[in-house]
């Protein structure tokens, strides 16, 4: 035996596995059952759900296919995070474990449940039909298998991260708005939907970014990086989502949404001031009526407070502004300048 | 004395004005002086980034170049302020392009970027520099009699390949000070969550009801107050509370302190003193 070998099997411990129950056609609310194990170092938390599947209760559902990290079946919530049973050691999580030696073992979040830790996918498998998260190609039907469509190492650099989604949904269970609101498009989509969009082969990238700007779509991300922390291939999702942003401002211009209005907002004060001038932003983003509507309350609270950000006049520039000034818009000619020189 | 060079964050500037106040009121006590950079300009606001990723790199690239002029790190006490700030720090060291592009703008100003001075949270000083046995013995009011919720948020853990201090899935340097202060926390899974700040005004719904989940866990643990190192989480948990809790339908509220006016309760200073009386919440 070798030596690596016996270090596998150095540890063996008995571990619990805490796993979240509930078969809606018999259940009227979830439960847990405790299944302790004999467990080995080296072991992952898929094999230790096939163990007990197998040997002490069969009525346990999970998805599970390539066991290999590629297939993107096992999602599931262990001690709380989501991420793929298959490439999660039993070893390694008992440190994060609330109680010692006790693995929690949940569904994925955000996601219609179906039975135990499976949830059901078809409505983010609706949605990524709702942005069309494919390639709709721009060579005519009769030219197809005849010819070939090149894509240049520069542009496929753009989104090779992008293709390493495995759908495993980890991103959607821990994502903070889709928590708040279903119909959000979700981490995921907005993932695939840049990779599509920023496809030279793809016909179809000013209908998929119209979608990509309406309600619950990707101004709707409040930036919290939880979809990139967790995703389970490192896959920098938050890049995607400002990339979706920047296209859709340099493609639909800066008046076009109050995701994109809110945007400007902030160029618009750094290139004035140096500041942000607060008290003006949710009427530059959202226009009057909203804020009076939305706002007044508080505003009258805040100013009793005198917590109100000052008028624009009273925002003081940051000292230096002439200078500063000067450099933002020589960088702004640099960018004039790059435009020019990609678009050629 | 230690020295930093102090980012000017424009919330702290406009409506959370207590958070550089107290700040200023401790600082001598714990044997820190933030000398606050008055040439420093917004940020961006985890936003600049992609309305123009250049202006972005030459905002912050001036930014931590007055720092490095001083000779000082670039220390920050809003979290996004430092997620963005560090973000750009990360893309201007890892492109020489884009350094020398900046640079040749800068250098107009007598500015230039090298990346010599790191930027740090306010959070990570107090626990790294000042140390937290030394601001246990500065102690002269501890907290002992408060169950406190440590709400860090998101830009002083997430990315983590760009903050890297704390463990994002558990952070615990917050605790560590709500404990070297003599307080003692609530398990709080809610912790290392978001405010939703950055949605207030495009998806306000939203945005209050992930407020008001932070919100409702603090609340039925029964902390005392919530203490955050960030002044935007702090305007929406504040702020925006009432609004946040009436959507949720919960009927009750609890006080939002800033990290600067707890570590001032427990050096003495009192709660108006400290800016707490500001506060929506009280």
């Amino acid at each position: 035996m070798t030596v690596a070998a016996d270090q596998h099997i150095e540890g063996k411990r008995d571990v619990t596995l805490r796993v979240f129950r509930l078969n809606p056609q018999v259940d009227s609310k979830p439960y847990y059952d405790d299944y302790t194990i004999p467990v080995e170092r080296g072991i992952t938390v898929l094999r230790a759900l096939n163990y007990i599947k197998e040997n002490i209760d069969a009525s346990i559902s999970y998805r599970a296919f390539c066991q290999a990290g590629i297939c993107g079946s096992c999602g599931m919530r262990i001690n709380g995070i989501s991420k793929l049973a298959c490439t999660t050691q039993v070893w390694d999580e008992l440190s994060k474990c609330r109680e010692e030696g006790i693995i929690k073992i949940e569904p994925l979040r955000n996601m219609p449940l179906i039975k135990d830790l499976i949830v059901d996918m078809d409505p983010l498998v609706a949605k990524m039909k709702h942005y069309s998260n494919w390639v709709d190609s721009t060579m005519p039907e009769a030219e197809m298998g005849k010819k070939e469509f090149l894509v240049s190492e520069e542009e496929f650099l753009r989104y090779d991260k992008a293709t390493d989604c495995i759908l495993c949904a980890s991103c959607v269970s821990e994502c903070s708005i889709l928590r708040a609101n279903k119909e959000y498009v979700s981490p995921a989509v907005l993932l695939k939907s840049y990779r599509m969009n920023a496809d030279s082969r793809d016909a179809i990238h000013d209908v998929r970014l119209g979608e990509l700007v309406q309600d619950h779509g990707v101004w709707d991300c409040t930036h919290c990086y939880r979809c990139q922390e967790t995703c389970v291939k490192s896959i920098p999702i938050m890049d995607a989502i400002h990339g979706i942003r920047e296209d859709a401002i340099e493609s639909r211009g800066m008046k076009d949404t109050a995701g994109s209005k809110h945007a400007e907002a902030f160029m618009s004060d750094i290139s004035k001031k140096g500041k942000l001038v607060e008290a003006t932003l949710p009427f530059r983003t959202n226009g009057v009526a909203w804020t009076v509507k939305n706002l007044l309350p508080m505003a009258v609270k805040m100013i009793l407070k005198r917590r109100t950000p000052p008028p624009p006049p009273l925002v003081k520039p940051s000292k230096g502004i002439k200078q500063f000034r000067a450099e933002f818009k020589e960088m702004s000619d640099h960018v004039k300048q790059d435009h020019k020189t990609h678009n050629k | 004395m230690k020295r930093y060079a102090y980012y000017l964050s424009c919330i702290n500037e406009s409506m959370t004005k207590e958070v550089d106040r107290s700040i200023a009121l401790w600082q001598k006590d714990l044997g820190i002086e933030l000398v606050h950079l008055h040439e420093s300009t917004c940020c961006g606001g985890s936003n600049l980034d992609y309305v123009s990723p250049k202006h972005f790199a030459l905002v912050n690239a001036r930014n931590i170049a007055h720092a490095e002029k001083m000779g000082l790190d670039l220390v920050v006490s809003c979290n996004t302020c430092l997620m963005t700030i560090r973000t750009a720090k990360k893309k201007l060291d890892a492109s020489p392009e884009l350094r020398a592009e900046v640079n040749d703008i800068l250098k107009a100003e007598g500015l230039e970027y090298r990346g010599t001075s790191e930027v740090r949270h306010l959070l990570w000083v107090l626990i790294d520099d000042v140390g937290l046995e030394a601001i246990k013995a500065k102690v002269t009011v501890p907290l002992s009699k408060y169950r406190i919720a440590p709400f860090y948020g998101c830009h002083i853990l997430r990315p983590s390949t760009v903050l890297g201090k704390d463990n994002p899935l558990d952070p615990s340097s917050l605790d560590q000070l709500v404990e070297a202060l003599g307080g003692s926390t609530i398990p709080y899974t809610h912790k290392n969550r978001c405010c939703g700040f950055h949605t207030l005004l495009v998806a306000e719904e939203e945005s209050l009801s992930v407020a008001a989940e932070a919100l409702g866990e603090a609340i039925d643990e029964k902390a005392d107050f919530i203490v955050t190192p960030c002044p935007l989480c702090h305007t929406v948990l504040d702020g925006y509370q009432a609004k946040a809790l009436k959507q949720a339908d919960i009927h009750s509220s609890i006080p939002v302190l800033h990290l600067s006016e707890m570590v001032g309760l427990a050096l003495g200073y009192t709660a108006k003193e400290l800016g707490v009386k500001r506060h929506i919440v009280s």
